[in-house]
């Protein structure tokens, strides 16, 4: 088994390999990089059409970004509650006017008491998601699945790369030649495929730069500033839970947001299969600032 | 202080306003005619970055007056040097044609009451208000202009009437009065008197600003809540005011339990239209 | 009714925040009005810094808070929504949702109970009533939540 090391490993010398390794890599994230420019470029007229509240919230969040948005709005409007004990959805009001169809999806499933987490696997629902999702790659604000895939394929290239480093490595060591680079080379390696594996967005670059725009022109509806959703209605309170994340939810209705069991954490910058942000709460100690002369109740305004 | 007393209202007419708050900020923002706001001077950090809104706000020209809550004007000790150089910084960082606090106290022997509360309307109290007043106007660059509350109770020893008592602490300060018609109605509703009587019997001729807000009655008795809509004796006060003697603004306070937006707009415009000025919405 | 303004100003401050009987000559009905209206608008104040402390209690929350603060002035709405917490934790009647909040504050500021509130700038981990939550950078994450 062991023999003398009497040449290079598969016949090409460490420093021509790592060099043509290292160029391979290079090249490889370079036309990744410019396929992926092209394609979140979009195109198309993305500009044309207004965003609208749940298209936020799924380029911002994802489908379940885009329930709570729709759930936050409903809730507004009267429409929806929350059974105490069991968590499950209820209609507590009339189906409103002007609903969009995953809120109609989501009333109809109010409708029949089912529980927020099981919203996704509603039929009525799934289909109103992948619709909502259908609207944004015609807008251009998000990718299809085909062209997620075709970006991911660079990351299989690039695992072709991690196996085919894994393997000089292999017969490097065993024909005891120095592999401090080649470990190192693959280390990054690793790490390219598995970013260009998973990190692979949603939102187009039109897509991330409208939701720029809409939480700049909304600055108000952020949660920091407690806005005042029966003020703003219901579009105001999706687009906040939208723009914003499920903290809006919370403040908007923490009753409501336990019981039905919204994710505190679920939302904000930028869906790509998961996402997180703390719910930090903002606090001052000012001790009160109203100004009423002979104040009756200044109560919470929320609508639970 | 040498500012004498009856200065002609010089101020030019802003029109109807709002209290901005930051529930409430987009609406705000959305208003087109707006030309005047106030804010509440405690909520507005002396050095800190003024939040978008307000600076978006100042930046397109709109007045923006602070509004003191806490300065404890009507305390028997003198005023505490902090809050009169906070509230002075404040003034000047929103570019405030003038600045507003209560005639009033909101906390004594170190404790907070949480609250406005009415001070006894004896000489005494005058003077004690009157030194207070001084002092922030020693550091304010810009006019103070001094609201009467809504109270609810009165104390056993009062000595003048409140129009006595505003009048002779506006005469002691060469301060400027803010006009609040409804703590004018409530406490008239309250004490069972004529509101129109405690109006005209106020210098008018003195009002840098007019305050317009709801109210509810609880155990029988009228409170000044903020969180109710405006009433309409409250509107037809703005319409006899005006027809006196029409301030260069009147502002709706709202402080909380904010209604949808289109009753908040329906609001101002039943302020404008009281008061004989364009809408602003 | 004599004495120095201060004085008598400071009695009735007691009347209306610390439990102390009304001054004479004053209309007790009408101070006990602003009595409670001062306690409601209290709750109301402190119900907009700890949403969950109050949507926890429902609708008994005006009642709730205002037993807890009748004879305790206030210390801004900040600090009082925190030691009623911490009092409900203590006895064992601080409510789910409302210890996930409490916990979240603990990891992100110091409060001594006495002083003022601020800004932990360390990581840190708080638990109250069951509650863990972990703060690391201004984020803050519930670990577990109570039982």
């Amino acid at each position: 088994m062991v023999l003398a090391a009497t040449g290079d490993t598969w016949g090409i010398p460490g420093p021509t390999f790592i060099t043509g390794y290292l160029v391979a890599a290079a090249l490889l994230v370079v036309l990744a990089t410019l396929h992926r420019t092209v394609l979140l470029g979009g195109g198309r007229d993305a500009f044309t059409a207004p965003m609208g509240p749940q298209q936020a919230a799924y380029l911002n969040g994802g489908p379940r970004l885009a329930l709570y948005a729709a759930l936050a709005g409903l809730r507004v409007s009267g429409a929806i509650g929350s059974e105490a004990h069991t968590g499950a959805l209820t209609t507590t009001g009339p189906r409103p006017l002007g609903l969009t169809p995953l809120d109609n999806a989501v009333y109809d499933a109010a409708h029949r008491r089912v529980r927020t987490r099981d919203l996704g696997a509603d039929p009525g629902v799934r289909s109103a998601l992948d619709g909502l999702r259908a609207g944004l790659e015609s807008a251009g604000w998000a990718l299809t699945d085909g062209q997620r895939g075709t970006i991911r394929l660079w990351g299989v290239a690039a695992l072709f790369l991690v196996g085919v480093g894994f393997l000089r490595l292999m017969a490097g060591l065993q024909n005891d030649r120095p592999v401090a680079f080649l470990v190192l080379a693959l280390i990054a390696m690793v790490g390219t495929a598995v970013y260009l594996l998973t990190r692979v967005p949603v939102q187009t670059r039109a897509g991330r730069a409208a939701v720029r725009r809409l939480r700049g022109e909304q600055a108000h509806l952020a949660p920091a500033l407690s806005p005042a959703y029966a003020t703003y209605g219901a579009a105001g309170a999706a687009m906040g839970v939208a723009l914003f994340g499920a903290a809006s939810l919370w403040a908007l209705d923490p009753a409501f947001a336990a019981q039905a069991e919204i994710q505190r954490q679920a939302a904000a910058s930028g869906y790509s299969g998961s996402s997180g942000c703390g719910g930090g709460s903002s606090s001052s100690d000012s001790g009160g600032g109203s100004s009423c002369g002979g104040g009756g109740g200044c109560g919470g305004g929320c609508g639970g | 202080m040498t500012t004498p007393v009856n200065t002609p209202a010089t101020t030019p007419a802003y029109g109807v306003g709002i209290g901005w708050r930051p529930e409430i900020a987009g609406v705000v923002a959305g208003l087109p005619g707006l030309r005047f706001a106030e804010v509440v001077a405690e909520s507005v950090h002396p050095h800190a970055p003024l939040p978008d809104a307000l600076a978006a706000l100042v930046d397109r020209g709109v007045a923006v007056v602070p509004h003191g809550v806490r300065l404890n004007l009507g305390g028997a000790e003198p005023v505490e040097a902090a809050r009169v150089t906070a509230f002075a910084a404040v003034a000047e960082r929103l570019r405030a044609p003038l600045a507003s606090e209560h005639i009033a106290f909101v906390r004594a022997g170190g404790v907070e009451a949480g609250h406005l509360l009415p001070l006894p309307r004896t000489r005494e109290a005058v003077a004690a208000v009157a030194a207070n007043v001084r002092r922030v106007q020693d550091e304010l660059a810009v006019p103070l202009a001094l609201e009467p509350i809504a109270a609810l109770f009165d104390w056993p020893d009062d000595e003048l009437t409140e129009a006595e008592f505003v009048t002779a602490i506006l005469d002691a300060t060469g301060a400027r009065l803010l006009l609040d018609v409804a703590n004018v109605y409530a406490n008239a509703r309250n004490r069972g008197a004529d509101p129109l009587a405690v109006l005209a019997a106020l210098p008018l001729d003195r009002v840098a600003y007019v305050h317009v807000a709801g109210g509810a009655e609880h155990d029988g008795v009228y409170h000044d809540t903020h969180t109710d809509a405006v009433p309409a004796e409250v509107l037809a006060l703005v319409t006899e005011l005006c027809a006196r003697h029409r301030p260069p603004a009147l502002m709706l306070e709202r402080d909380g339990h904010y209604p949808p937006e289109a009753d908040l707009r329906a609001e101002l415009d039943a302020i404008a239209a009281a008061a004989g000025y364009p809408a602003v919405t | 009714m004599t004495g120095p303004l201060a004085d008598r100003q400071a009695a009735l401050v007691a009347a209306l925040t610390a439990g102390a009987p009304v001054p004479p000559g004053f209309d007790a009905r009408l101070v006990e009005v602003a009595r409670t209206a001062l306690l409601r608008k209290r709750a109301g104040e402190v119900a907009r810094q700890w949403p969950l402390l109050a949507a926890a209690h429902g609708p008994r929350w005006p009642a709730t808070f205002a037993a807890w603060a009748a004879a305790r002035p206030t210390n801004g709405s900040v600090r009082d929504g925190w030691d009623l917490a911490r009092a409900q934790a203590a006895s064992g009647v601080l409510p789910r949702l409302a210890a996930e909040e409490l916990a979240a504050r603990e990891a992100t500021f110091r409060y001594d109970g006495t002083g003022a509130v601020r800004r932990r700038r360390a990581p840190a981990l708080a638990r109250a009533a069951g509650a863990v939550a972990v703060q690391v950078g201004g984020r803050v994450r519930l670990l577990r939540r109570p039982a």
